[in-house]
């Protein structure tokens, strides 16, 4: 048991940066994406096509994140073009129909879940070290610094860099920024690119622990959403610490036979305990807050 | 001849698919402070957010030195020259006053210049500008405007809420702005502080223009204004007719004298 809870640590830290993803995408651009992983399925795909067919992997890989990438700015401008002024809700109505569309052509392309598993190159599978009963596996390391990398990265291009603190300025006055000259939607199909990117990445590094077949992979979003809620959709250390919870809850529901079966619901799970949690604190606010 | 800093006509602006201001003729000239009056509710930060593009212009054109810009994107408006302060202290509040500055910094817009105008922003550089009390507040906003090299500096109600040294500071700043060749338009509901700083002056009522001629015409004469402000009496023996017709409800006659 303890060896699935590690493993889990694998997918956590891949979890994590699907759930930095949707943060930066809601505080960024003010758009729930639930395209976020069915993109990053798709350039996932793209990528084992290509090593299917005997292409070097990291070309292939490339060339998985620069398909992401650029489908994901499509959607970004798409949103910035027709739906600028619209609410969050409609925004993320959008994403959701475009994941559904998406998961439909990608289940169709690479077969679905009993037909459809690809063999993902999974070059950090064997064990780092084993103390005891407890094997940890290469990948754990690599993801959580992969994790970390991104996250460290991300933070620094938003705090030094004068793109991020543009970033930052149209985050918090969107309108104000578009007076100062700050160009909002190149900004904005900037930071689709960017997300679509790194969900390629985290979607190939999670993979082959989840069989690799589309639907499994686009329907990642679950987890990225719990994962962001835990965040609360604002704190970059929660929204880290939500994925490797997520990731470690899903290694300990796995490896329990009895609730294995129900392993895909443990994010909704997450979800409505913290919608619980939330709604019963602002209870408790709003009687004792003044 | 050169073509105005800034020129509306025929300007009608929205809000929430609601007609708001209606017919808009003003012209701003580099180097001067152009004064929009007006009683709360008139239409000024409709008419302010019209020309930067925060709300949709629905008939007329604005130009900005000679060229259209209202159909463009408000950023694209800013890149043409147009800085706008809008009411209410919009900072950056999350970033330091160096930030705010620098995210609008372009062409050959420089923060030295506004250290040097408010220097109690030099000390402060590396603060949260939302930390800072609302008359640096102010000067952040302004300065921030003023690195965007523009030619033309939209002022909504700057004042508001501030102490009275502060805003004859700022008003002082106004006039240094203008001093460096920029087309100020300031708008103001309490007038006299703009009226001393201002050359031309409009008023609107209503969302039109009930008054367009020199600052002089209306310095310290508190019934004219009224009566411009709130509609009323047509005035005794002035020159012009301004909004004379009783609750404006009828186009006014007023003349532009910038031709
Ligand atoms: N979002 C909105 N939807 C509908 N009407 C609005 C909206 N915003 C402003 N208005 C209306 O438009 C009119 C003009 O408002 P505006 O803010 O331009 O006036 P103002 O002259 O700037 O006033 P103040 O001196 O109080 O700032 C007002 O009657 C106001 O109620
Ligand atoms: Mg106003």
């Amino acid at each position: 048991m303890v060896n699935s809870v590690i493993a889990g640590l694998t997918s956590g830290g891949g979890y994590a940066l699907l759930g930095l993803c949707v943060v930066l995408t809601y505080r960024l651009v003010a758009v729930v994406n639930f395209a976020l992983t069915a993109v990053g399925a798709l350039g996932a795909f793209v990528m084992v096509s290509l090593t299917d067919r005997g292409v070097n992997a990291l070309l292939a890989l490339l060339a998985g994140v620069v398909f992401a990438a650029a489908l994901s700015a499509l959607l970004g401008a798409a949103l910035v073009r027709w739906f600028a002024g619209h609410k969050e809700g409609t925004k993320a109505a959008v994403t959701v129909a475009i994941f559904v569309a998406l998961t439909a052509v990608g289940v169709r392309l690479f077969g679905g879940n009993s037909t459809g598993a690809h063999r993902f190159p999974n070059p950090f599978g064997a064990p780092l070290f084993t103390v005891g009963d407890v094997v940890v596996p290469q990948s754990v390391p690599v993801s959580l610094a992969f994790a970390l990398l991104i996250t460290v990265a991300v933070g620094l291009l938003l705090t030094r860099t004068r793109i991020g603190l543009k970033l930052q300025a149209l985050s918090e006055r969107p309108g104000t920024a578009e007076v100062v000259g700050i160009p909002a939607p190149r900004l904005a199909v900037g930071v689709w690119a960017g997300v679509g990117a790194v969900t390629t990445m985290v979607v190939v590094l999670v993979a082959p622990r989840l069989g690799g077949d589309f639907s499994t992979l686009s329907g990642l979003i679950s987890t990225a959403l719990a994962v962001a809620m835990v965040g609360a959709f604002r704190s970059l250390p929660l929204t880290l610490a939500g994925g490797l919870i997520l990731g470690c809850l899903e290694g300990l529901s796995s490896s329990l036979d009895a609730i294995q079966k129900y392993q895909g619901v443990v994010p909704f799970l997450v979800i409505l305990v913290l919608l619980w949690w939330r709604s019963r604190r602002e209870v408790w606010d709003t009687e004792h807050g003044r | 001849m050169e073509a105005p800093a800034l020129a509306l006509e025929g300007v009608a602006v929205d809000r929430a698919e609601v007609p708001v201001v209606h017919d808009v003729a003003l012209e701003a000239a580099r180097g001067e402070v152009t004064v929009v009056l007006g009683a709360n509710g008139a239409g000024k930060t409709t008419l302010m957010d019209g020309i930067a593009g925060l709300a949709q212009v629905k008939s007329g054109t604005v130009r900005l030195a000679g060229t259209a810009v209202e159909k463009l994107a408000p950023y694209k408006r800013a890149r043409a020259g147009l800085g706008y302060v809008e009411q209410a202290r919009t900072t950056f509040r999350t970033l330091t006053v160096e930030q705010n500055l620098l995210v609008s910094q372009r062409g050959d817009g420089d923060l030295a210049t506004v250290y040097r105008l408010f220097p109690e922003l030099d000390k402060r550089r590396g603060l949260q500008a939302g930390h800072l009390s609302g008359g640096e507040q102010q000067m952040v906003v302004l300065g921030r405007a003023l690195v965007s090299a523009p030619k033309v500096v939209l002022i909504d109600e700057m004042s508001l809420g501030l102490a009275p040294l502060v805003v004859r500071r700022l008003m002082t700043t106004v006039g240094e702005l203008a001093g460096m060749g920029i087309a100020v338009v300031l708008i103001e509901q309490f007038a006299n502080l703009a009226l001393d700083v201002g050359t031309s002056a409009h008023v609107l009522r209503k969302g039109r223009i009930v008054f367009s001629g020199p600052c002089a015409e209306l310095r310290g004469d508190e019934r004219r204004l009224h009566r411009l402000y709130f509609g009323g009496a047509p005035s005794a023996g002035g020159p012009r007719s301004d909004g004379a017709e009783p609750g404006g409800a009828t186009p006014p006659a007023a003349e532009s004298e910038a031709r």
